[in-house]
């Protein structure tokens, strides 16, 4: 007796929440950066679980690229951050509030 | 003898004149007055030329339109430029040429040391180009165009000297004051149009017209074409910008202000006298307003300081008479009052210019006299016009004003006789308080004392308008075989005959009497010595100020009409417009402002701020698609 | 209870509850590990959905390299560095809060109303769950994409390494003497 696939979306949900909330609340760098990768991690899931749903590999196939995105993107993302924090000293984002009002 | 096709050039000279000296004026200097006086002088003679060959043609085909070009047309209206050649038109264009020629000579000597002399030719030449152009006009589009071409002109030449704040605020008057009649004549004319379906004078002169039942619509258009009059012809009410018009050259006072211009209404009227008949009412109007007009006038005269004011007065008193004999359906009598009236007025305004020039510009009464030693010439040809206006037996004026007593009380108008002869009274009176306090007795001032004589080319006019206010009678020996009433019978009728009220004879005598005697009063008074007239003004004084100040109607129109007026505009200008017109544009940036300034605060620059908008974006989204589904 | 089902009902609670303690960790490299373990636990869930390639390649990116990477940039920016915990903005942790809340049961409710609490998909795959289906696919229908990515993974390589490249100092004006002194490697 598998479990139903519509379990796996409930944490699917839940990751990609939690991550979003991550996103808004912390105010370091690194860690809003980790939260993001929490809901690129959620999504992942749905997909390999809606995959399992359809008996179709086109969403793993989907989360393979996925994957490899969002290691690229972590790579150049953290150079930025380093880049920004040489300049500025600092890893809290609300100090980089210079497009304002 | 001039074919009469060439009546394009009469009005068209002139204005070529003016065209030329706006442009090269300046260069020409002294050169400017006398070619302005050569194109005058040429329409003049072309005028003569142009009357005798219609003296040729017998009475019924002395009527020529001349078509010049197609000027308007524009649905069912149609206005071409055609100029109309009938005895009336001619005995104007004649008037304002004659006139015109020697009032621009008397300028060249008047206005020698003026540096402005090259414009103040041309516009000369500019209103001479109008005013022919309003009496030759075949439509009444036409005539308007020259109708305001004068006004203009008018008020170029009032405001000359525009340095000073007078003449100015006098130009703006009579400016202003002739827009009422002005407006009230285009209306006329659009009626005009509307009732009988063309402007053309063809059209309103055509017997079938005449042949129409008198209707309200007719004596509105009469009525609003009076008004007109009214304004260009200084009648009461809208006669208080003559006076201040003194404030411009004289030679420019004898022109516009005595001899064209202001008869431009009488012309107006007495053209349009078809239309006039054909109201109840309009032509009482006429005569009602023309009586009131000569008697106020007359009194106000007798009150004035200021000679040329004395011969503004007269000018209006005058024009009132004229429509008194135009509302008594004597447009003959009118029209010949017209001329002698543009002889002996003229005279005297030149004549008072000749006294300003050789007293350094004295006008004030009180400060003039014994000019007749000093100024022989002047003083002659003053006192002829003075003699001639008073309506002394045999003179032009005579002829004029007796001619219109004579109708009034042979057609039962007893009163307007009797109102009438009182005017010529005061006529008379203040005439000879004129000459007498300028000419006779001693030199009341240094001015006066060391006056000297006008240079010839300015006592030559003088000669000869003398000599027309003096002879010019010969052409109204009769109301009805006259010279002049005969030439203009085709166009304008027959004089009314009447054998009521007082035989000829008497009414003659009668005339006499009040000529000499309000003659004689004045020089006893003024003239003779025996009086001491300062005296009597001082004792008189509230009288004397009643009639000074024309009887404060200028004052009532300052107060009634001026200070609303300002006071209205004021709050236009400073609440409605700078206040609330304003204060809705500034508003509406403030607004703005306002709006972006809160509107801005959406850009915190803090990425967190964005990310939690694009959450609650986000939640809005699902709620909808999933409620859509 | 199937093997399968107790996994998941115990590596469901791991997950989420990692997920939340990586949230609230002030120490960034608590909050690193964290994840970690939260990576680990997808991973498994990878497995439990076939996909065994994918649980592999998860743990070796994923866990192994990208949050290797962190945590040296962690280590680079201070390791102890700590969170206030005031938070500047006032209605921001609130926002965030019932924000997410709200997501999630719209969310639920939409798994429920579209997949629905029972389903449990084919007994088996179509091309079956195997890695070489998946290579099949891939390396047939998505050559393209494929190929793409390679060539995006060195762009980013690229990318990071010009960005984060620092000017060396220059030598300093006493370098007159003779003796060559010893290089020093710019930091």
């Amino acid at each position: 007796m598998r479990t139903p696939v519509a379990y796996f979306l409930v944490v699917s949900a839940a990751l990609f929440t939690i991550g979003t909330v991550g996103v808004l609340v912390r105010r370091n760098a690194l860690v809003m950066f980790m939260s993001v990768e929490l809901q690129l991690n959620g999504v992942n899931l749905a997909l390999v679980a809606f995959s399992r749903l359809h008996g179709d590999l086109t969403g793993q196939v989907l989360t393979f690229f996925s994957l490899v995105v969002a290691a690229a993107e972590v790579v150049v993302g953290l150079a930025i951050i380093v880049s920004v924090f040489r300049r500025r000293r600092t890893a809290n984002v609300d100090d980089l509030a210079e497009l304002r009002w | 003898m001039v074919a009469l096709d060439l009546v394009w050039l009469v009005p068209t000279l002139p204005l070529a004149g003016a065209a030329v000296l706006l442009f090269a004026g300046r260069r020409l200097g002294r050169l400017a007055g006398w070619l302005a006086t050569a194109t005058v002088a040429a329409s003049a003679a072309l005028a003569v030329g142009i009357a005798a060959r219609l003296l040729d043609l017998p009475e019924a085909e002395r009527t020529r339109v001349v078509h010049l070009f197609e000027w308007i047309r524009a649905g069912s209206f149609r206005a071409a430029a055609e100029l109309r050649v009938d005895p009336l038109s001619v005995t104007m264009v004649l008037v304002v040429t004659v006139v015109g020629a020697l009032i621009h000579l008397y300028s060249i000597g008047y206005m020698a040391e003026d540096p402005r002399i090259g414009r103040f030719f041309a516009y000369l030449n500019l209103f001479v180009g109008f005013m022919l152009l309003l009496v030759l006009a075949e439509n009444l589009l036409l005539l308007y165009v020259g109708w305001e071409g004068v006004g203009l002109c008018s008020y170029l030449l009032i405001g000359f000297w525009f340095e000073l704040p007078s003449a100015a605020a006098a130009a703006k008057k009579a400016f202003v004051t002739t827009r009422v009649g002005d407006t009230a004549l285009l209306v006329g004319i659009a009626l005009v149009f509307f009732r009988l379906g063309s402007l053309d004078l063809s059209r309103v002169l055509d017997p079938a017209v005449a042949a129409l039942q008198p209707s309200g619509v007719f004596t509105i258009i009469a009525l609003l074409l009076f008004a007109g009059a009214v304004g260009k012809s200084a009648q009461v009410p809208l006669h208080v910008w003559l006076p201040d018009a003194m404030e411009g050259p004289t030679p420019v006072s004898a022109l516009i202000h005595a001899a064209t211009m202001v008869t431009a209404g009488v012309y107006l009227v007495v053209r349009t006298h078809v239309l006039f008949e054909l109201s109840g009412v309009a032509l009482t109007v006429v005569l009602v307003v023309g009586l009131v007009t000569a008697l106020y006038a007359a009194l106000s005269a007798i009150g004035q300081d200021d000679a040329k004011r004395v011969l503004a007065y007269s000018t209006i008193s005058q024009l009132g008479y004229m429509f008194v004999a135009a509302g008594m359906r004597a447009y003959a009598v009118a029209m010949f009052m017209l001329v002698a009236h543009a002889a002996y007025k003229a005279l005297l305004f030149l004549a008072a210019g000749s006294v300003m020039h050789g007293t350094e510009q004295e006008t004030d009464l009180q400060r003039l006299g014994g000019l007749w030693r000093r100024m022989p010439w002047t003083a002659a040809t003053m006192a002829a016009g003075a003699l001639s206006l008073a309506g002394v037996l045999g003179l032009a004026g005579f002829f004029a004003k007796d001619e219109i007593l004579a109708v009034a009380s042979g057609t039962g108008r007893g009163a307007v006789w009797a109102l009438g002869t009182l005017g010529a009274f005061c006529s008379a009176l203040y005439i000879g308080r004129l000459v007498s306090l300028a000419l006779l007795g001693r030199p009341r001032s240094d001015r006066a004392l060391h006056a000297h004589e006008s240079p010839p080319v300015m006592l030559l006019p003088l000669a000869v308008l003398a000599a027309g206010a003096l002879g010019l009678g010969v052409l109204m020996t009769d109301p009805r075989t006259g010279t002049l009433p005969a030439f203009l019978a085709p166009v304008l009728g027959e004089v009314p005959h009447g054998e009521a009220g007082l035989p000829k004879g008497v009414l003659v005598a009668l005339s006499q009497v009040t000529a000499l005697g309000g003659l004689g009063l004045a020089w006893y008074l003024y003239g003779s010595g025996r009086v001491e007239w300062l005296a009597l003004r001082e004792r008189l004084a509230g009288v004397q100020r009643l009639l000074a100040h024309g009887m404060y109607v200028d004052d009532l129109y300052a107060a009634a009409v001026d200070r609303p007026l300002r006071a209205a505009a004021a709050a236009l200008a400073w609440v409605v417009d700078a206040r609330w017109v304003d204060g809705l544009g500034n508003g509406v940036g403030r607004l703005t402002q306002a709006l972006a300034g809160a509107g801005r605060r959406v850009q915190t620059g803090l990425v967190r701020t964005y990310a939690l908008a694009f959450l609650l974006g986000a939640a809005v989204l699902l709620v909808y698609v999933g409620v859509r589904r | 209870m199937s093997a399968e089902q107790i996994a998941f009902w115990v590596f469901a609670p791991i997950s989420v509850g990692s997920a939340i303690g990586m949230l609230l960790q002030r120490n960034a490299v608590h909050a690193a590990l964290l994840l970690v373990v939260n990576l680990v636990t997808v991973a498994v869930f990878y497995l439990m959905l076939d996909a065994p390639f994918l649980f592999a390649v998860q743990i070796i990116v994923y866990a192994g390299a990208i949050m290797v990477l962190f945590l040296f940039v962690i280590m680079l920016l201070g390791v102890d560095r700590e969170e206030a915990l005031l938070e500047p903005l006032r209605w921001q942790r609130t926002g965030a809060v019932v924000l997410g809340l709200a997501v999630l049961a719209e969310l639920v409710t939409a798994i429920h109303a579209g997949v629905g609490f029972a389903a449990r998909g084919p007994a088996v795959f179509a091309e079956g769950a195997s890695t070489r289906a998946l290579a099949r696919t891939l390396f047939r229908s998505y050559l393209l994409p494929f190929e793409a990515t390679s060539v995006l993974l060195i762009v980013a390589a690229v990318a990071a390494m010009v960005l984060a490249h620092r000017k060396a100092p220059a030598p300093p004006a006493e370098a007159a003497t003779t003796e060559p002194e010893e290089l020093e490697v710019a930091p």
